[in-house]
């Protein structure tokens, strides 16, 4: 598999939008993907981090509408 | 021979990216190449071949608009396709050779009237796929009215190649030709509409992401027609994306192109994607989208009729004059954001294999 | 409009202080945002940007490249995140390896490796990061996979770097990441303004914009400027993973040398899982390869002596003590087309950011 230019710290903030044990169907921008949440305590709705495949950690709520205003 | 030539006894992958690597294998090869003949615009989408005046009659075109004017000019272009997968969202590897082609004669402002298609098929390869394809390249093929007139069909044993390569060359006649080095100081830079969607695609299906983007791979040549007598260059930026036909355009001119980040024209999910793959955004083919030089007085009216076709046409930026050494052109600039600005090079290192 | 206010807060500050200031970024991200948006040419004159070694894939020693090339070429499958495979090694870089015939497998996270380890069972996963990655790895060693740890600890760094006298530096763009795992009270203890940025463009002026207030109030203190992902007590489900898995010991960092309890090391409970205990032998063996040959001299360390001209300086380049231009081989004969140190070979090291965006 090509992946010679996977960048390691890149991560944008993504939205849960299904859990399934482990696992959440997350969204960044549209973009879809599968990533493992056992390091973070979250609900669907809530906004993480992303990191190689992992939510290092959730974004607090009060803080929510400052990521929308990043991700403008 | 040149250092590369020298230094790399193999071809290695990044060669066929379309960045800089790819440029100096091509330049290889033309060295060696010495007969040049009559054909003009050697280094462009399409070459040229200046035909003595004549009428040509208007024939079962289908729906490309010609008329009586004199076309004095055939264009002669190929493109070899092995892209990867060979289905993706938006279209397959029929769809984007066919339409890969047409667009080669488009953006040279020629009407296309007839195209060759070579096939190499690996053993083993079902005949449900390969109907599939050929259905595509029909499909384009009756939107156009482009007919396939010729052709030829290999198989190869299981394993000497990946399931199939396609090459499809191509015809067309033009009275005005739009060459890539035609871009004038005062000039506005358009684009037809949102880049990148076509890498997206086939990224997100290689590294399982899921979006709702499909690729652009879709034929230009009406969208060219309609407004190509206002362009002052124009080409599709298929490998190497922006960054790479923006960088070819300048230098050929010998301006400087100067572009916006805040009028730049990607979706949010194209940017996610470059983000969370590291791989930069200006990389990203489109094949089905075009960028052109119009001169200013032209640009909104342009812009307005491309809008027509897609919603998302806009001004990106404009051409200046080139400070620096009148043989490489100015460079391609970007002011971003925050006000600084920074050099947009022609992309280097293996960028994204097979994606055309 | 936001960062025209910014940028002129900025201004006016730097003015006031008047003198030349040095920050040092020391996140391979923060650097590459810089480099991307031309931070550093919109900056007023007196305020330079270093960059520090916040790049893991270019702080790993030479020893452990070697090591773990030296494993793929005995026929251990290794995988790894894909700029690993590019480092240039004294037994070649594992990308090397490969094209000769080893088993090297690029994946994009711990998740994959995983996956790849059920259908290749002596697979070993090498963990290279700081602690960001290395709860994820701490996690894949919990759900049985097989790792060589070249993880490190970033603080102990930060320390060392404040210790070097060579490196004159008026305050710290500390990571994000890194700080949404350890939190930013692990920072406290050094004397020095620091703030904890995140990764857009903004943020990074923001962070700049509150270090040069420290410096005129002067005070010493540790902002969150990144405080929508980072707490101060950082996340603790995933110190706790870490701490379960690893413990501390030394470790070599390229140009950094030997730092304290900065390395991480698979614990006893979890030998069968430690690469490094598993192939010892293996890794004695190769060990002795690439010991230098007689009638070389050496240098403290036991490293042969170079002809300091002609050999990469990456160390320096990590230390922020020469920029990668200073460096006679950038750009000619080092480049990330053919890279000579592990600073131009991965993306987040610092030459290969300065050549990508011309710096």
């Amino acid at each position: 598999m090509f992946a010679d230019k996977i960048g390691m710290c890149l991560a944008i903030p993504a939205k849960i939008i299904k859990i399934n044990d482990q696992l959440a169907i997350v969204d960044f921008q549209g973009v879809k993907k599968e990533i493992n949440i056992s390091l973070v305590d979250v609900k669907t709705g809530d906004f993480v981090m992303v990191h190689a495949g992992f939510a290092i950690e959730k974004m607090e709520e009060d803080n929510v509408k400052e990521i929308k205003e990043y991700l403008k | 021979m040149n250092n590369s030539m020298k230094n790399n006894k193999i071809i290695e992958l990044e060669m066929g990216g379309g960045g800089k690597k790819s440029e100096e294998l091509i330049g290889n090869i033309r060295n060696i190449l010495s007969v040049k003949g009559k054909w003009q615009n050697t280094k462009d989408d399409g070459a040229v071949f200046e035909l003595f005046a004549s009428r040509t009659r208007a024939t079962n075109a289908g729906h490309t608009n010609f008329n009586s004017k004199s076309f004095s000019k055939l264009v002669f272009t190929t493109d070899a396709f092995i892209v990867d997968p060979l289905f993706f969202p938006g279209g397959d590897i029929g769809k984007i050779a066919i339409c890969g082609t047409l667009n080669d004669l488009a953006v040279m402002g020629a009407k296309p009237i007839g195209i060759s298609l070579s096939l190499v098929i690996e053993e083993g390869f079902t005949q449900a796929d390969l109907e599939k394809i050929i259905q595509s390249i029909n499909k384009i093929s009756k939107i156009t009215g482009v007919p396939i007139v010729t052709g030829d069909t290999k198989v190869t044993e299981k394993g000497k190649i990946d399931k199939i390569e396609i090459t499809i060359s191509g015809v067309g006649l033009a009275s005005k030709i739009i060459s890539n080095d035609g871009a004038k100081v005062g000039d506005d830079i358009i684009v037809s509409g949102d880049l990148g969607e076509h890498a997206v695609a086939l990224l997100a299906k290689r590294f399982n992401y899921q979006t709702k983007i499909k690729s652009d791979c879709q034929p230009l040549i009406d969208e060219i027609q309609s407004v190509s007598k206002y362009l002052t260059s124009c080409k599709d930026p298929t490998r190497g994306g922006m960054a790479a036909v923006l960088n070819e355009m300048s230098q050929k001119s010998k301006t400087k192109f100067v572009l916006e980040e805040k009028t730049l024209s990607y979706k949010k999910e194209t940017v996610a994607i470059s983000e969370l793959l590291g791989i930069d955004v200006f990389s990203f083919p489109s094949e089905g989208r075009f960028v052109a030089t119009v001169p200013k007085k032209y640009s909104k009216k342009v812009i307005k009729i491309l809008q027509k076709f897609n919603k998302s046409a806009k001004i990106i930026g404009w051409v200046g004059r080139s400070a620096s050494s009148a043989d490489k052109g100015g460079g391609v600039w970007l002011k971003t954001k925050i006000g600084s600005i920074k050099r947009i090079e022609t992309p280097r290192g293996k960028l994204i294999p097979r994606i055309c | 409009m936001e960062y025209k206010k910014i940028l002129k807060n900025i201004q006016e500050k730097a003015e006031r202080i008047d003198r030349p200031i040095r920050f040092m970024e020391l996140c391979g991200t923060h650097s590459e945002v810089i480099a991307k948006y031309g931070i550093k040419n919109i900056l007023p004159k007196n305020i330079q940007l270093i960059t520090g070694p916040g790049c893991p894939v270019c702080v790993i020693d030479q020893s452990e490249i070697d090591i773990v090339t030296g494993l793929a070429l005995a026929g251990i499958p290794i995988a790894c995140y894909g700029d690993a495979t590019n480092i240039p090694g004294s037994l070649g870089s594992l990308e090397n390896a490969r094209q000769k015939g080893a088993r090297v497998f690029i994946v994009y996270d711990v998740a994959e490796a995983l996956e790849l380890s059920k259908k290749i069972s002596n697979l070993v996963f090498w963990g290279i990061g700081f602690e960001t990655t290395t709860v994820m790895t701490a996690w894949g060693i919990q759900n049985n996979l097989t790792v060589f740890s070249s993880h490190k600890l970033f603080p102990p760094a930060m320390e060392a770097l404040l210790k070097n006298n060579k490196i004159r530096v008026d305050g710290f763009i500390d990571p994000g990441h890194v700080s949404a795992i350890i939190g930013t009270e692990v920072y406290e203890k050094f004397q020095i303004p620091q703030v904890v940025a995140g990764f857009e463009a903004k943020d990074v002026l923001r962070a700049i914009e509150m270090l040069l207030t420290q410096i005129i109030t002067k005070e010493k203190k540790v902002e969150n400027e990144y405080a929508r992902l980072v707490k101060k007590e950082g996340n603790l489900k995933a110190k706790k993973v870490i701490s379960e898995v690893f413990e501390v010991r030394n470790a070599f960092w390229r140009g950094l040398g030997e730092i304290k309890n900065s390395g991480l090391k698979i614990r006893k409970k979890y030998q069968h899982l430690d690469a490094e205990f598993i192939h010892r032998d293996l890794i004695a063996k190769i060990k002795k390869e690439i010991r230098p040959k007689k009638n070389t001299r050496l240098d403290s360390r036991g490293r042969p002596l170079v002809d300091a001209r002609r050999v990469c300086r990456c160390g320096e380049v990590l230390q922020g003590i020469i920029s990668s231009k200073q460096c006679k081989l950038f750009g000619k004969y080092c480049t990330p087309d053919n890279p000579q140190g592990a600073c131009m070979v991965s993306r987040e090291g610092s030459c290969n950011i300065n050549f990508r965006f011309n710096e």
